[in-house]
Protein backbone atom coordinates (compact mmCIF):
# COMPACT_ATOMS: atom_id res chain seq x y z
CA UNK A 1 0.00 0.00 0.00
CA UNK A 2 2.45 2.41 0.78
CA UNK A 3 4.32 1.56 -2.67
CA UNK A 4 1.48 4.30 -3.74
CA UNK A 5 3.09 7.08 -1.56
CA UNK A 6 5.86 7.75 -3.97
CA UNK A 7 3.89 7.35 -7.44
CA UNK A 8 1.25 9.70 -6.39
CA UNK A 9 4.05 12.28 -5.50
CA UNK A 10 5.32 11.72 -8.56
CA UNK A 11 2.08 12.58 -10.53
CA UNK A 12 1.37 15.24 -8.44
CA UNK A 13 4.77 16.84 -9.05
CA UNK A 14 4.14 16.42 -12.51
CA UNK A 15 0.93 17.19 -13.00
CA UNK A 16 1.54 20.77 -11.59
CA UNK A 17 4.60 21.57 -13.10
CA UNK A 18 3.15 20.57 -16.56
CA UNK A 19 0.42 23.13 -15.44
CA UNK A 20 -2.22 20.34 -16.22
CA UNK A 21 -3.75 21.13 -13.15
CA UNK A 22 -4.13 24.59 -10.61
CA UNK A 23 -4.01 22.04 -7.15
CA UNK A 24 -3.68 18.51 -6.19
CA UNK A 25 -5.88 16.63 -3.38
CA UNK A 26 -4.61 13.63 -1.61
CA UNK A 27 -4.19 13.16 1.75
CA UNK A 28 -1.39 13.86 4.35
CA UNK A 29 0.17 11.87 7.03
CA UNK A 30 -1.53 12.88 10.27
CA UNK A 31 -0.56 14.79 13.71
CA UNK A 32 -1.22 11.39 14.83
CA UNK A 33 -0.82 7.92 13.98
CA UNK A 34 -4.06 6.52 12.37
CA UNK A 35 -5.32 9.86 11.41
CA UNK A 36 -4.65 10.97 7.78
CA UNK A 37 -5.85 14.30 6.89
CA UNK A 38 -6.23 16.03 3.77
CA UNK A 39 -4.19 17.83 1.66
CA UNK A 40 -4.18 20.32 -1.03
CA UNK A 41 -0.77 20.84 -2.68
CA UNK A 42 -0.91 23.71 -5.50
CA UNK A 43 3.28 24.05 -4.97
CA UNK A 44 5.32 21.41 -7.17
CA UNK A 45 8.35 21.37 -4.64
CA UNK A 46 5.89 20.14 -2.07
CA UNK A 47 4.64 17.21 -3.20
CA UNK A 48 6.49 15.42 -0.97
CA UNK A 49 3.80 15.86 1.92
CA UNK A 50 1.37 13.81 0.23
CA UNK A 51 1.04 10.24 1.50
CA UNK A 52 -0.88 6.95 1.45
CA UNK A 53 -1.64 4.21 3.73
CA UNK A 54 -4.85 2.29 4.72
CA UNK A 55 -6.16 5.09 7.04
CA UNK A 56 -6.77 6.98 4.45
CA UNK A 57 -10.63 6.63 5.00
CA UNK A 58 -11.76 10.29 4.31
CA UNK A 59 -13.57 11.32 0.79
CA UNK A 60 -11.83 13.67 -0.73
CA UNK A 61 -14.55 14.64 -2.96
CA UNK A 62 -16.09 17.29 -0.15
CA UNK A 63 -13.30 19.54 -1.38
CA UNK A 64 -14.27 19.45 -5.23
CA UNK A 65 -17.91 21.40 -4.81
CA UNK A 66 -18.31 24.02 -6.59
CA UNK A 67 -14.46 24.63 -7.48
CA UNK A 68 -13.60 26.96 -10.67
CA UNK A 69 -10.31 25.62 -11.31
CA UNK A 70 -8.37 22.52 -12.20
CA UNK A 71 -7.52 20.05 -10.10
CA UNK A 72 -6.12 17.02 -9.63
CA UNK A 73 -7.42 14.31 -6.88
CA UNK A 74 -6.44 10.83 -5.71
CA UNK A 75 -9.65 8.35 -5.77
CA UNK A 76 -10.26 4.98 -4.56
CA UNK A 77 -13.38 3.07 -5.45
CA UNK A 78 -15.86 5.01 -3.58
CA UNK A 79 -14.28 8.14 -4.20
CA UNK A 80 -14.63 8.06 -7.61
CA UNK A 81 -17.64 7.11 -7.54
CA UNK A 82 -18.65 10.29 -5.19
CA UNK A 83 -16.48 12.01 -8.19
CA UNK A 84 -19.05 10.46 -10.64
CA UNK A 85 -22.01 11.71 -8.89
CA UNK A 86 -20.55 14.76 -8.07
CA UNK A 87 -19.95 15.27 -11.67
CA UNK A 88 -23.78 14.19 -12.40
CA UNK A 89 -25.08 16.96 -9.88
CA UNK A 90 -23.59 19.84 -11.67
CA UNK A 91 -21.23 20.00 -8.99
CA UNK A 92 -18.26 19.71 -10.65
CA UNK A 93 -16.92 19.51 -14.33
CA UNK A 94 -15.22 16.58 -16.11
CA UNK A 95 -12.70 18.27 -17.97
CA UNK A 96 -11.65 20.07 -14.44
CA UNK A 97 -10.81 17.19 -13.13
CA UNK A 98 -7.48 15.19 -13.57
CA UNK A 99 -8.56 11.80 -11.58
CA UNK A 100 -5.35 9.60 -10.14
CA UNK A 101 -7.36 6.28 -9.73
CA UNK A 102 -5.95 3.90 -7.04
CA UNK A 103 -6.97 0.39 -6.46
CA UNK A 104 -8.16 -0.15 -2.86
CA UNK A 105 -7.59 -2.57 -0.58
CA UNK A 106 -9.87 -1.46 2.11
CA UNK A 107 -9.15 1.42 5.05
CA UNK A 108 -8.40 0.18 8.41
CA UNK A 109 -10.59 1.10 11.09
CA UNK A 110 -9.16 2.38 13.55
CA UNK A 111 -11.32 2.06 16.38
CA UNK A 112 -10.99 -1.57 15.78
CA UNK A 113 -6.99 -1.25 16.58
CA UNK A 114 -7.73 0.74 19.54
CA UNK A 115 -9.73 -1.68 21.05
CA UNK A 116 -7.57 -4.37 20.26
CA UNK A 117 -4.42 -2.23 22.16
CA UNK A 118 -6.93 -2.05 25.14
CA UNK A 119 -7.09 1.66 24.01
CA UNK A 120 -3.10 2.29 24.91
CA UNK A 121 -1.76 5.43 23.36
CA UNK A 122 -0.30 4.09 19.64
CA UNK A 123 2.56 5.99 18.47
CA UNK A 124 3.81 4.57 15.50
CA UNK A 125 2.33 1.83 12.56
CA UNK A 126 3.98 0.66 10.02
CA UNK A 127 2.40 -1.48 7.20
CA UNK A 128 4.05 -4.29 5.36
CA UNK A 129 1.44 -6.10 2.96
CA UNK A 130 -1.13 -7.74 4.81
CA UNK A 131 0.20 -7.12 8.12
CA UNK A 132 0.51 -4.27 9.94
CA UNK A 133 2.69 -3.26 13.33
CA UNK A 134 1.61 -1.11 15.94
CA UNK A 135 4.23 0.53 18.68
CA UNK A 136 3.00 2.13 21.60
CA UNK A 137 5.63 3.40 24.50
CA UNK A 138 6.04 -0.27 25.87
CA UNK A 139 4.15 -2.48 23.60
CA UNK A 140 4.51 -3.71 20.30
CA UNK A 141 1.93 -5.80 18.14
CA UNK A 142 1.30 -7.73 14.73
CA UNK A 143 -2.50 -7.43 13.53
CA UNK A 144 -3.69 -8.77 10.34
CA UNK A 145 -5.27 -6.07 8.13
CA UNK A 146 -8.03 -8.34 7.02
CA UNK A 147 -9.48 -8.44 9.94
CA UNK A 148 -9.38 -4.82 10.97
CA UNK A 149 -10.72 -3.61 7.63
CA UNK A 150 -13.77 -0.67 8.37
CA UNK A 151 -17.41 -2.80 8.47
CA UNK A 152 -17.82 -1.26 4.75
CA UNK A 153 -14.74 -2.17 3.38
CA UNK A 154 -14.83 -5.12 4.21
CA UNK A 155 -18.36 -5.82 2.23
CA UNK A 156 -16.85 -3.39 -0.47
CA UNK A 157 -17.42 -4.78 -4.31
CA UNK A 158 -16.27 -1.91 -6.00
CA UNK A 159 -12.58 -1.25 -4.80
CA UNK A 160 -11.15 -0.11 -8.19
CA UNK A 161 -12.05 3.23 -9.37
CA UNK A 162 -14.76 3.52 -11.74
CA UNK A 163 -13.63 6.63 -13.63
CA UNK A 164 -10.17 7.74 -14.05
CA UNK A 165 -7.39 9.41 -16.20
CA UNK A 166 -4.47 7.57 -14.51
CA UNK A 167 -4.01 4.22 -12.85
CA UNK A 168 -1.69 3.94 -10.23
CA UNK A 169 -0.86 -0.21 -9.96
CA UNK A 170 -2.63 -2.46 -10.93
CA UNK A 171 -6.37 -3.41 -10.70
CA UNK A 172 -7.30 -5.18 -7.49
CA UNK A 173 -9.40 -8.34 -7.53
CA UNK A 174 -13.19 -7.08 -6.49
CA UNK A 175 -14.50 -9.33 -3.68
CA UNK A 176 -16.99 -11.36 -4.06
CA UNK A 177 -19.44 -13.59 -1.85
CA UNK A 178 -20.14 -10.77 0.43
CA UNK A 179 -23.55 -10.24 1.09
CA UNK A 180 -23.52 -6.15 2.25
CA UNK A 181 -26.60 -5.89 3.35
CA UNK A 182 -26.85 -8.36 6.41
CA UNK A 183 -27.23 -6.20 9.06
CA UNK A 184 -29.56 -4.58 7.65
CA UNK A 185 -31.76 -7.42 6.82
CA UNK A 186 -31.33 -8.64 10.13
CA UNK A 187 -32.88 -5.00 11.46
CA UNK A 188 -36.48 -5.40 8.40
CA UNK A 189 -36.94 -8.96 10.21
CA UNK A 190 -37.89 -7.07 13.38
CA UNK A 191 -41.12 -5.91 14.25
CA UNK A 192 -41.84 -2.39 14.56
CA UNK A 193 -41.13 -2.15 18.57
CA UNK A 194 -37.85 -4.20 18.31
CA UNK A 195 -36.64 -1.23 15.71
CA UNK A 196 -37.83 1.59 17.66
CA UNK A 197 -35.61 0.36 20.32
CA UNK A 198 -32.68 -0.68 17.95
CA UNK A 199 -32.38 2.92 16.72
CA UNK A 200 -33.26 5.02 19.76
CA UNK A 201 -30.27 2.71 21.34
CA UNK A 202 -28.27 3.47 18.07
CA UNK A 203 -28.22 6.89 18.38
CA UNK A 204 -28.50 7.82 21.62
CA UNK A 205 -25.23 8.64 22.07
CA UNK A 206 -25.41 11.43 19.63
CA UNK A 207 -24.31 14.69 20.76
CA UNK A 208 -25.09 16.48 17.15
CA UNK A 209 -21.29 17.56 16.50
CA UNK A 210 -22.72 17.25 12.79
CA UNK A 211 -19.00 15.50 12.19
CA UNK A 212 -20.64 13.06 9.73
CA UNK A 213 -22.54 15.99 7.75
CA UNK A 214 -19.18 17.38 7.43
CA UNK A 215 -17.20 14.18 5.96
CA UNK A 216 -19.91 13.68 3.97
CA UNK A 217 -19.41 14.45 0.33
CA UNK A 218 -22.93 14.47 -0.50
CA UNK A 219 -23.75 17.26 1.65
CA UNK A 220 -23.13 20.27 0.08
CA UNK A 221 -26.23 22.12 0.24
CA UNK A 222 -25.72 26.04 1.54
CA UNK A 223 -28.21 25.46 4.36
CA UNK A 224 -28.45 22.72 5.70
CA UNK A 225 -32.14 21.90 7.17
CA UNK A 226 -30.99 21.54 10.61
CA UNK A 227 -29.33 24.52 10.69
CA UNK A 228 -32.60 26.15 9.45
CA UNK A 229 -34.83 28.00 11.92
CA UNK A 230 -37.62 29.46 10.43
CA UNK A 231 -38.95 27.02 10.07
CA UNK A 232 -37.34 25.16 12.35
CA UNK A 233 -37.92 21.52 11.51
CA UNK A 234 -35.44 19.94 13.99
CA UNK A 235 -34.26 20.71 17.39
CA UNK A 236 -30.64 21.57 18.02
CA UNK A 237 -30.56 19.58 21.25
CA UNK A 238 -30.01 16.10 21.64
CA UNK A 239 -33.24 15.00 22.09
CA UNK A 240 -33.68 11.42 21.08
CA UNK A 241 -36.63 12.76 18.52
CA UNK A 242 -34.53 15.63 17.26
CA UNK A 243 -31.28 13.01 16.62
CA UNK A 244 -33.40 10.23 14.93
CA UNK A 245 -35.01 13.43 12.84
CA UNK A 246 -31.61 14.40 11.92
CA UNK A 247 -30.61 11.13 11.11
CA UNK A 248 -33.50 10.28 8.91
CA UNK A 249 -33.14 12.88 7.01
CA UNK A 250 -29.82 13.26 6.53
CA UNK A 251 -29.80 9.06 5.09
CA UNK A 252 -33.00 10.62 2.75
CA UNK A 253 -31.21 13.21 1.86
CA UNK A 254 -28.48 10.56 0.43
CA UNK A 255 -31.21 8.14 -1.18
CA UNK A 256 -29.15 6.81 -4.06
CA UNK A 257 -25.90 8.66 -3.61
CA UNK A 258 -24.18 7.37 -1.02
CA UNK A 259 -21.62 5.62 -1.98
CA UNK A 260 -20.97 3.78 1.83
CA UNK A 261 -17.74 5.27 1.69
CA UNK A 262 -17.60 4.99 5.21
CA UNK A 263 -16.37 8.72 6.15
CA UNK A 264 -19.28 9.17 8.01
CA UNK A 265 -18.63 6.33 10.43
CA UNK A 266 -14.80 6.92 10.90
CA UNK A 267 -15.64 10.75 12.21
CA UNK A 268 -18.01 10.17 14.21
CA UNK A 269 -16.43 11.21 17.64
CA UNK A 270 -19.29 8.48 19.49
CA UNK A 271 -18.30 5.58 17.37
CA UNK A 272 -21.87 5.84 16.16
CA UNK A 273 -22.80 3.36 13.19
CA UNK A 274 -25.08 6.05 11.24
CA UNK A 275 -24.69 3.63 7.74
CA UNK A 276 -27.37 1.25 9.12
CA UNK A 277 -29.67 4.09 7.96
CA UNK A 278 -27.97 4.85 4.50
CA UNK A 279 -27.19 1.55 3.83
CA UNK A 280 -30.99 0.86 4.00
CA UNK A 281 -31.57 3.09 1.32
CA UNK A 282 -28.91 1.70 -0.61
CA UNK A 283 -30.35 -1.58 -0.91
CA UNK A 284 -33.89 -0.58 -1.50
CA UNK A 285 -32.24 1.69 -4.64
CA UNK A 286 -30.60 -1.43 -5.67
CA UNK A 287 -33.69 -3.64 -5.21
CA UNK A 288 -36.27 -1.02 -6.58
CA UNK A 289 -34.60 0.94 -9.25
CA UNK A 290 -31.10 -1.39 -9.81
CA UNK A 291 -29.40 1.42 -9.19
CA UNK A 292 -25.40 1.53 -7.45
CA UNK A 293 -24.69 5.17 -6.79
CA UNK A 294 -21.37 6.72 -8.75
CA UNK A 295 -21.34 3.85 -11.08
CA UNK A 296 -21.88 5.43 -14.63
CA UNK A 297 -21.65 9.10 -15.99
CA UNK A 298 -24.56 8.71 -18.45
CA UNK A 299 -27.54 7.69 -16.45
CA UNK A 300 -29.45 9.83 -14.21
CA UNK A 301 -29.88 8.67 -10.28
CA UNK A 302 -33.53 7.24 -9.69
CA UNK A 303 -34.81 9.92 -7.95
CA UNK A 304 -34.37 12.51 -10.71
CA UNK A 305 -36.22 10.40 -12.90
CA UNK A 306 -39.63 9.43 -13.92
CA UNK A 307 -40.29 6.21 -15.78
CA UNK A 308 -43.80 4.86 -16.31
CA UNK A 309 -42.87 1.71 -14.42
CA UNK A 310 -41.21 2.96 -11.40
CA UNK A 311 -42.08 1.31 -8.31
CA UNK A 312 -45.45 2.59 -6.85
CA UNK A 313 -47.34 0.07 -4.95
CA UNK A 314 -47.45 1.92 -2.53
CA UNK A 315 -49.50 4.63 -3.86
CA UNK A 316 -53.38 3.97 -3.76
CA UNK B 1 -39.75 7.51 2.42
CA UNK B 2 -41.69 5.02 3.85
CA UNK B 3 -39.41 2.43 3.31
CA UNK B 4 -37.05 3.97 5.82
CA UNK B 5 -39.62 5.31 8.25
CA UNK B 6 -40.66 2.08 8.52
CA UNK B 7 -36.64 0.84 9.00
CA UNK B 8 -36.64 2.82 11.65
CA UNK B 9 -39.92 1.51 13.19
CA UNK B 10 -42.54 3.76 12.47
CA UNK B 11 -45.86 1.17 11.71
CA UNK B 12 -46.49 0.71 8.50
CA UNK B 13 -49.78 1.74 8.65
CA UNK B 14 -49.42 5.09 9.60
CA UNK B 15 -48.02 7.04 6.23
CA UNK B 16 -50.44 6.86 3.45
CA UNK B 17 -50.16 7.95 -0.11
CA UNK B 18 -52.67 8.03 -2.68
CA UNK B 19 -53.69 9.24 -6.33
CA UNK B 20 -57.10 10.56 -6.43
CA UNK B 21 -58.83 12.91 -9.17
CA UNK B 22 -60.77 15.45 -8.54
CA UNK B 23 -63.89 13.99 -10.18
CA UNK B 24 -63.05 11.15 -7.75
CA UNK B 25 -65.02 11.63 -4.87
CA UNK B 26 -66.20 8.46 -3.95
CA UNK B 27 -62.48 7.25 -4.17
CA UNK B 28 -61.77 9.49 -1.66
CA UNK B 29 -63.79 8.35 0.39
CA UNK B 30 -63.23 4.74 0.13
CA UNK B 31 -59.46 5.93 1.21
CA UNK B 32 -60.60 8.36 3.75
CA UNK B 33 -62.16 5.41 5.52
CA UNK B 34 -59.36 2.97 5.15
CA UNK B 35 -56.84 5.12 5.87
CA UNK B 36 -58.87 6.35 9.41
CA UNK B 37 -59.48 2.48 9.53
CA UNK B 38 -56.05 1.72 9.44
CA UNK B 39 -54.46 4.59 12.09
CA UNK B 40 -56.86 3.55 14.75
CA UNK B 41 -56.40 0.05 14.82
CA UNK B 42 -52.97 1.27 15.25
CA UNK B 43 -53.76 2.98 18.25
CA UNK B 44 -52.36 6.25 19.50
CA UNK B 45 -48.72 7.37 18.38
CA UNK B 46 -45.52 6.87 20.91
CA UNK B 47 -42.54 6.82 18.95
CA UNK B 48 -40.88 10.04 16.93
CA UNK B 49 -43.47 12.49 18.70
CA UNK B 50 -41.41 15.51 20.53
CA UNK B 51 -42.03 15.46 24.39
CA UNK B 52 -42.13 18.85 25.76
CA UNK B 53 -38.47 19.81 26.88
CA UNK B 54 -38.93 19.23 30.86
CA UNK B 55 -38.06 22.05 32.65
CA UNK B 56 -35.63 21.55 35.41
CA UNK C 1 -58.50 5.57 25.87
CA UNK C 2 -61.77 4.66 24.30
CA UNK C 3 -62.67 8.18 24.06
CA UNK C 4 -59.17 8.50 21.94
CA UNK C 5 -59.61 9.76 17.99
CA UNK C 6 -56.68 9.47 15.20
CA UNK C 7 -55.32 12.48 14.29
CA UNK C 8 -54.12 12.41 10.57
CA UNK C 9 -52.69 14.72 8.84
CA UNK C 10 -53.62 14.93 5.65
CA UNK C 11 -51.95 16.61 2.82
CA UNK C 12 -54.03 17.55 -0.33
CA UNK C 13 -53.03 18.63 -3.91
CA UNK C 14 -55.51 21.46 -4.54
CA UNK C 15 -56.05 20.14 -8.35
CA UNK C 16 -56.81 16.42 -7.27
CA UNK C 17 -57.84 15.47 -3.81
CA UNK C 18 -58.55 18.51 -2.50
CA UNK C 19 -61.14 18.59 -5.00
CA UNK C 20 -62.13 14.97 -4.39
CA UNK C 21 -62.86 15.79 -0.89
CA UNK C 22 -65.08 18.68 -1.84
CA UNK C 23 -67.02 17.50 -4.06
CA UNK C 24 -67.42 14.32 -1.38
CA UNK C 25 -68.47 17.16 0.90
CA UNK C 26 -70.69 18.75 -2.05
CA UNK C 27 -71.83 15.03 -2.66
CA UNK C 28 -72.78 14.75 1.11
CA UNK C 29 -70.47 11.54 1.16
CA UNK C 30 -70.00 10.38 4.62
CA UNK C 31 -66.08 10.00 5.89
CA UNK C 32 -64.62 9.88 9.15
CA UNK C 33 -63.61 13.18 10.95
CA UNK C 34 -60.12 12.39 11.69
CA UNK C 35 -58.42 14.29 9.02
CA UNK C 36 -56.50 17.51 9.44
CA UNK C 37 -56.09 18.80 6.31
CA UNK C 38 -53.86 20.89 4.67
CA UNK C 39 -53.86 21.75 0.98
CA UNK C 40 -50.92 22.02 -0.29
CA UNK C 41 -50.26 23.52 -4.13
CA UNK C 42 -49.47 20.33 -5.22
CA UNK C 43 -48.04 16.87 -3.96
CA UNK C 44 -45.02 17.23 -4.99
CA UNK C 45 -44.80 20.10 -2.94
CA UNK C 46 -44.69 17.90 0.23
CA UNK C 47 -41.45 17.21 1.28
CA UNK C 48 -40.16 14.15 3.67
CA UNK C 49 -39.57 17.13 6.36
CA UNK C 50 -43.60 17.80 6.32
CA UNK C 51 -44.34 14.12 6.72
CA UNK C 52 -41.26 14.08 9.83
CA UNK C 53 -42.31 17.29 11.16
CA UNK C 54 -46.51 16.04 10.96
CA UNK C 55 -45.28 13.15 13.18
CA UNK C 56 -42.64 15.19 15.68
CA UNK C 57 -45.85 16.97 16.24
CA UNK C 58 -47.72 14.21 17.26
CA UNK C 59 -49.86 12.87 14.33
CA UNK C 60 -50.79 9.36 14.48
CA UNK C 61 -51.24 9.00 11.20
CA UNK C 62 -50.28 10.91 7.78
CA UNK C 63 -51.77 10.76 4.24
CA UNK C 64 -50.07 12.07 1.38
CA UNK C 65 -52.80 12.22 -1.63
CA UNK C 66 -52.68 13.78 -5.07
Amino acid sequence: MLRYTEKIQETAKRLLQEKRVDAFIGYGKGSVPMMNQPLMVSDPDRVDRLYWDNFCGLNLCNYLTKRTDKVGIVANGCNSRNIVTHIIENQIKRDQLYIVGIPCEGMIDHRAVMRAVKQKEILDIQQNGKTFVVKGADFEETFEKEKFLQSNCAVCIHRNPVIYDELLGDLVEEQTGVSPYQDVEKVEAMDPEKKQGFFTRLISRCIRCYACRNACPLCYCPTCFVDESRPQWVGKSSDPTDTLTFHFLRAYHCAGRCTDCGACERVCPMGISMRQFTKKLNKDCQELFSWEAGLTLDQRPPLDVYRPDDYNDFIK
Amino acid sequence: MKGLLEHVGVEPGRLHFSWISSAEATKFVDVANTVAKEVKALGPARYFIKKRAEVA
Amino acid sequence: MSDWEAKITTFLCNWCSYGAADLAGVSRFQYPPNFRIIRVPCSARVSPKFVLAAFRHGADGVWVSG
